[in-house]
């Protein structure tokens, strides 16, 4: 079948001054890998559905700008942000239920849909568009939760340099593939906008990583107990540590722990949103050092 | 990664009451782990044993907290 009938629309424009302005993508995907890692697809039941692809494009969009209400984290709503990010939707009838369309998967372990990283941006070139973070929006029936790959930066390339702990990294201009998220058409609240913390951020720069379960060491999270009152210095500023996990509080066999919230009362937006303790999770806002990495993040790739 | 919804938490206790909060977590961990190892790298065959326990062990907790879903892929022929 040929790829005769795209429909493209900017529902941002972004700077239209830059010849490749930060773009946002968020495309219906047209095939499912069932299960992931199979080579087996089938078609996305959202490829029959472009009502429910647009609803959830426009929730994504909402999400990103801080438009949802009572929505609390407006970090990408910032008028010198805002009017320079590119959000195209994408959506693509009667492609064959192949690799090469086939943008998320669904896992075997869990109900998550899986972004395939690596297809996003030749799928996207084929239609002319490129990508910094991209969604796939998918109707599976079955798997219905969210995840994201992060950004694998183009480190050959330029960026501006900032200090973690001391260590020199870099907001990369450019990337080689796109932080990519896999998502489905009923996603609510504030998970497009979690899982675009985990899209934006880096591999090789600075992972933002979920601080609901006891992870790693990252950007966002440190390990150790008895938790310091430091968290982190980010270029010359000095970020102090969550003694208590906002109103969550670690559990007792924890040994991460996370940088100072913006607002204590609510959970990280990182972290299980879900569990804000006036039940709504739109409340939800990044920790201090993730607010102002991701900022700065945005920032270096709409100068470039 | 999503993180789990109230209400499926609670469906999973209804559904294998023997799952304990710990073993929810070790779950999660479990698969949120798996994104933030960069794909691109290349993995020595320490690294590969170590993701081969932590898959089988992802699998063994999915079958204890999720019993559905493995009856519905024994019947679709996926396990």
């Amino acid at each position: 079948m040929a790829d005769s009938n795209p429909v493209i629309k900017v529902l941002k424009a972004g700077d239209s001054t830059k010849p490749d302005p930060f773009t946002i993508a968020i495309i219906a995907n047209p095939a499912l890998e069932a299960p992931w890692n199979t080579g087996q697809f089938v078609l996305d039941p959202i490829t029959f559905d472009p009502k429910a692809f647009d609803a959830a494009a426009q929730y994504i969009c909402d999400v990103l700008f801080g438009r949802l209400a009572n929505q609390g984290e407006q970090f990408l709503a910032d008028p010198a942000i805002a009017p320079k990010i590119r959000v195209v939707s994408l959506f693509v009838e009667d492609l064959n239920a192949e690799d090469a369309n086939s943008l998320a998967a669904q896992d075997t372990d869990s109900n998550l849909l899986i972004a395939r990283r690596t297809v996003f941006s030749p799928f996207l070139q084929r239609y002319g568009l490129e990508a910094d973070v991209a969604y796939a929006v998918s109707e599976s029936t079955k798997h219905t939760r969210a995840s994201a790959w992060y950004t694998s930066d183009d480190d050959a390339r330029g960026g501006v340099p900032f200090q973690l702990d001391g260590v020199s990294l870099f907001h990369r201009y450019y990337c080689r593939i796109p932080g990519t998220v896999a998502i489905h058409a009923n996603a609510t609240s504030m998970t497009a906008l979690h899982e675009f913390g985990h899209a934006l951020s880096s591999y090789s720069n600075g992972m933002v990583v979920d601080l609901y379960v006891d992870s790693g060491p990252a950007l966002n999270c440190k390990t150790g107990r008895p938790i310091p009152p430091k968290f982190a210095i980010y270029d010359t500023a000095q970020n102090a540590s969550d003694p208590k996990r906002d109103s969550l509080g670690y559990p007792s066999g924890w040994k991460s722990y996370h940088c100072e919230m913006i607002d204590p009362g609510f959970p990280a937006l990182m972290d299980d949103y879900w569990q804000a303790p006036d039940h709504i999770p739109e409340h939800s806002r990044h920790d201090r050092i993730t607010r102002q990495f991701l900022s700065d993040r945005v920032r270096a790739k709409i100068a470039r | 990664m999503e993180p789990l919804k109230p209400e499926r938490k609670r469906e999973i206790f209804e559904a294998s009451p023997a799952a304990t909060p710990q073993e929810i977590a070790e779950y999660e961990a479990l698969l949120a782990e798996r994104f933030t190892v960069d794909p691109d790298l290349p993995r020595g065959p320490e690294m590969l044993k170590l993701r081969q326990r932590k898959s089988e062990r992802l699998k063994e907790l999915q079958r204890k907290l999720f019993p559905e879903t493995e009856a519905e892929a024994s019947e679709e022929g996926m396990t």
